[in-house]
C-alpha cells in the first residue's frame, strides 16, 4: 500500500530507548565508569553499551521502523518483526552488559555471557538491517535521505560485526593472534562505525525529510546534501580501509583516519549549511521547539568536530578524547534524539488518538498536546548540564562532573515525564480530549483492538 | 526523488496455471503491480489477450505491448509511461480515475501547516454522498492521509506537478461507514 501508517511498536522502542538513557546517566551519576576507572575499563564498556545500544540504537531503530516508510512513501517489508527485533537487542543488551560486569570482577558471573550478548545483538541488528534493506531494496530509486539511511544500516552491520568479534576475543570464547590484534587496535573503528557511520548518517539523513517537513520549507536535492552523502561515504570507506592495515600491521591507518577526520569536517559544515538553508526558506514564522532544540544539538556537532581535530584539546579532553565523546554524545546524538522524541511522541500519539475521528470531530491540534514553555526550559538545564559536564571532564573534576550528570539526568527524567503527559493527553483541553470514537492510547504498548 | 532511471528487469508474473485451472487472477496481478519498483515493467503470460486488462494498466499509468507466443498463449509488457509529472499514484481499490465524475469540490490547502490538510480532506471526503469526487491542492505529498482514506473506503489518485512543488490529489467517496 502506498503512504505510510503508524508503526505499531516504536513506541516501545521508545521507552525501552528512555529507560536505558536515564539508567546509564544514573550510572554515571553514581560514579561507575569513566573517569573513576579508565576508558578501556569493563565498567566504562558497559556504561558506553547501554548509552549507545541501549538509548540511541533502540531510538534509532524505532525512529527508523516509523520514518522509513515516510522517506520512500511505502510500507515497511517485514514490519512483523519489529517486537522480535526489540527483544533480541534489549535480551543480547542485558547479557552483553552482564558480561562486562563478569569481566570487570565486581559479580561472579559466567564470562560467557560477553560473547553471548554479542551474538544475540548480532543476531537483532542483522534482522533489523534486513528489514531495513528489503523496504529501500523494493523502494529504488532512492531518494536522498534514504540513501543516508542505507549507507547509516551498512555501517551499522559494520558495527556490529566488530563488536561481536570483540566479545569473543575479550572473553577468551575464540583465541586467535588475529582476533587480539583486532582488539587491541579496532576499538576506534567500532566507535567510528558507530557513532559516526550508524548513529550520525542516519540521523542527519533523516533529518533531511524532517527539518524541511517542520518547518515548511521547500524540499529540493542541493548539490551540498549530495556532497554530504558522498562525505560520508568516503569517510567510512576509508575507516573500513584501515581495518586490513591495522590487522597485518602496515603503516597508514593514520593518513587514512585523518583523511576521515578532514571529511567529516567537510560533512558536517555542509550539513550545518543545508539546515541553515531549511531554516531560511521556512514557511513557518516560529519554528517549534523540537527544530530549535535540534539546531543547538547541531551547533555542538560542528563544535565537537572542529575541537576533535585540533591536537591541543583532543590532548585536553582526557584518555581517547573522553570529554568531546561525551559533548558528541550527549550534546549532538542524545541532544537531537529528545529534541525529535518532543515532536514524535506527540504526533504519533494525536494520530493514534484522533486518526479514526479526523473530519468527523473536532479534535485538538498536535500542539496542543504539548506544553512548550515547561519543555524549554528543560531543554536549556539539559544542553547547560551537557556543557559543563564536558567542561569538567576537561579539568579532570569526577565530583563536578557527577554533580553536572545529576542535573542533566534530572532535566532527561523531566522530559520523559513530558513525553508520558503527551502519551496520555494530559495537556489536551478536557472538551476535545476524548471525542466519541478517539482511540485512549496505550503508554508504549500497541493497541491492538482491530479499528472498524 | 531523483530522475536517474535505473535499468531494472521486468517482473514477470504467469497467471496461466491459473487461468487453466479457473481460477480468477486480477488480485495476483494487481498485487504484483503494487509490488513493482519504480519504472519497472511488469510482463504478464496468459491463456488469452487480456484486453480488459489493458484499460485498468492505462489506468495506472502503463503502456501495453501485446505478442502471441504460440499455443494461443500471449505475453503482455507492461511499461510505465514516462511524463513530465511526478509518477502517479493510485490507491488501491481505485478503478479508471479518468471515469470518475468531475469534482464537485476543489480545496487549495497550501497555506495550511500539517497535519491540517489531512484533516479538510478527511473531513470534506466523509461528507460527500458515494461516487462524488473532490480534488485538492497541497505543498506535500500527504503520507498518513492515504492509509486513513482507504481505512474509510475512499479511493485516491494524486501526484506532484511537474514543477514538483504542488501534490495534487482527487479522491473518490466510498460507500459511508460507521465511525
Amino acid at each position: 500500500m502506498h503512504g505510510a501508517s503508524l508503526s505499531r511498536w516504536t513506541m516501545s522502542y521508545f521507552a525501552a530507548a528512555c529507560l536505558f538513557l536515564i539508567l546509564g546517566q544514573g550510572m554515571m551519576a553514581a560514579g561507575y565508569g569513566y573517569p573513576t576507572v579508565s576508558t578501556a575499563a569493563p565498567e566504562t564498556l558497559a556504561l558506553v553499551h547501554v548509552v549507545a545500544i541501549g538509548w540511541l540504537s533502540l531510538l534509532m531503530a524505532g525512529a527508523l521502523l516509523q520514518f522509513v516508510p515516510v522517506l520512500i512513501s511505502r510500507q515497511l517489508v517485514g514490519g512483523r518483526f519489529a517486537p522480535v527485533v526489540l527483544a533480541l537487542l534489549v535480551g543480547g543488551l542485558l547479557l552483553l552488559v552482564s558480561g562486562f560486569v563478569a569481566l570487570s570482577g565486581t559479580a561472579n558471573l559466567p564470562l560467557g555471557l560477553l560473547p553471548l550478548g554479542g551474538v544475540v545483538l548480532l543476531s537483532g541488528f542483522a534482522l533489523l538491517a534486513g528489514v531495513l534493506a528489503a523496504t529501500l531494496l523494493a523502494a529504488r530509486p532512492l531518494g536522498l535521505p534514504a540513501r543516508f539511511v542505507a549507507l547509516g544500516v551498512t555501517a551499522l552491520v559494520a558495527t556490529a560485526l566488530l563488536g561481536t568479534a570483540f566479545s569473543l576475543g575479550l572473553s577468551g570464547a575464540v583465541e586467535s593472534p588475529l582476533l587480539d590484534t583486532l582488539v587491541g587496535e579496532g576499538i576506534g573503528l567500532h566507535a567510528a562505525f558507530g557513532l559516526g557511520g550508524w548513529l550520525s548518517l542516519t540521523a542527519i539523513g533523516v533529518s533531511y525529510r524532517l527539518f524541511p517537513m517542520f518547518l515548511l520549507a521547500p524540499e529540493t536535492e542541493k548539490a551540498t546534501s549530495r556532497a554530504v552523502w558522498w562525505s560520508g561515504a568516503f569517510a567510512l570507506g576509508l575507516v573500513a580501509a584501515c581495518l586490513p592495515l591495522l590487522l597485518l600491521a602496515v603503516a597508514g591507518a593514520d593518513i587514512l583516519l585523518s583523511l576521515a577526520a578532514l571529511l567529516t569536517l567537510a560533512l558536517v559544515l555542509l550539513y550545518g549549511h543545508d539546515a541553515i538553508g531549511f531554516y531560511r526558506a521556512r514557511k513557518r514564522k516560529q519554528a517549534e521547539l523540537n527544530i530549535r532544540a535540534s539546531l543547538a544539538a547541531l551547533a555542538i556537532l560542528a563544535a565537537a568536530t572542529l575541537l576533535f581535530l585540533l591536537p591541543p584539546v583532543r590532548a585536553a579532553a582526557g584518555e581517547n578524547a573522553a570529554a568531546l565523546v561525551y559533548l558528541f554524545v550527549f550534546g549532538w546524538l542524545t541532544g537531537l534524539g529528545l529534541s525529535q522524541l518532543y515532536k514524535i511522541v506527540a504526533f504519533m500519539t494525536w494520530l493514534e488518538s484522533y486518526g479514526p475521528v479526523l473530519g468527523r470531530a473536532p479534535v485538538p491540534r498536535v500542539q496542543d498536546l504539548v506544553a512548550e514553555r515547561r519543555a524549554f526550559v528543560l531543554f536549556c538545564l539539559y544542553y547547560a548540564a551537557v556543557g559543563a559536564a564536558t567542561l569538567s571532564l576537561f579539568g579532570g573534576s569526577a565530583g563536578l562532573f557527577r554533580a553536572c550528570v545529576c542535573v542533566q539526568l534530572a532535566a532527561t527524567v523531566a522530559l520523559v515525564n513530558e513525553f508520558v503527559r503527551a502519551r496520555r493527553l494530559s495537556y489536551v483541553p478536557a472538551a476535545l480530549r476524548a471525542p466519541a470514537g478517539a482511540v485512549h492510547p496505550r503508554l508504549f504498548l500497541p493497541t491492538f483492538a482491530p479499528r472498524r | 526523488m531523483s530522475d536517474i532511471r535505473e535499468e531494472i528487469a521486468p517482473k514477470e508474473v504467469d497467471v496461466r496455471p491459473i487461468l487453466r485451472s479457473g481460477g480468477e487472477p486480477f488480485q495476483l496481478i494487481m498485487e504484483a503491480v503494487n509490488g513493482l519498483a519504480p519504472g519497472q515493467s511488469l510482463k504478464l503470460l496468459a491463456t488469452f489477450r487480456p484486453q480488459p486488462l489493458f484499460r485498468v494498466m492505462a489506468s495506472r499509468g502503463f503502456d501495453h505491448e501485446a505478442r502471441e507466443i504460440g499455443g494461443g498463449d500471449w505475453e503482455v509488457l507492461f511499461t510505465p509511461q514516462a511524463g513530465a509529472a511526478g509518477r502517479v499514484e493510485v490507491s488501491a481499490a481505485a478503478e479508471n480515475p479518468e471515469a470518475w465524475p468531475d469534482p464537485s469540490e476543489h480545496l487549495d490547502l497550501t497555506d495550511l501547516d500539517p497535519p491540517e490538510p489531512m484533516v479538510r480532506i478527511l473531513s470534506a471526503a466523509d461528507a460527500l454522498a458515494p461516487g462524488q469526487v473532490l480534488f485538492a491542492l497541497l505543498t506535500r505529498e500527504p503520507i498518513f492521509l492515504f492509509p486513513e482514506l482507504e481505512k474509510r473506503g475512499h479511493q485516491w489518485v494524486g501526484n506532484f506537478d511537474s514543477t514538483g512543488t504542488a501534490y495534487r490529489i482527487l479522491v473518490r467517496a466510498g460507500r459511508p461507514r460507521e465511525i
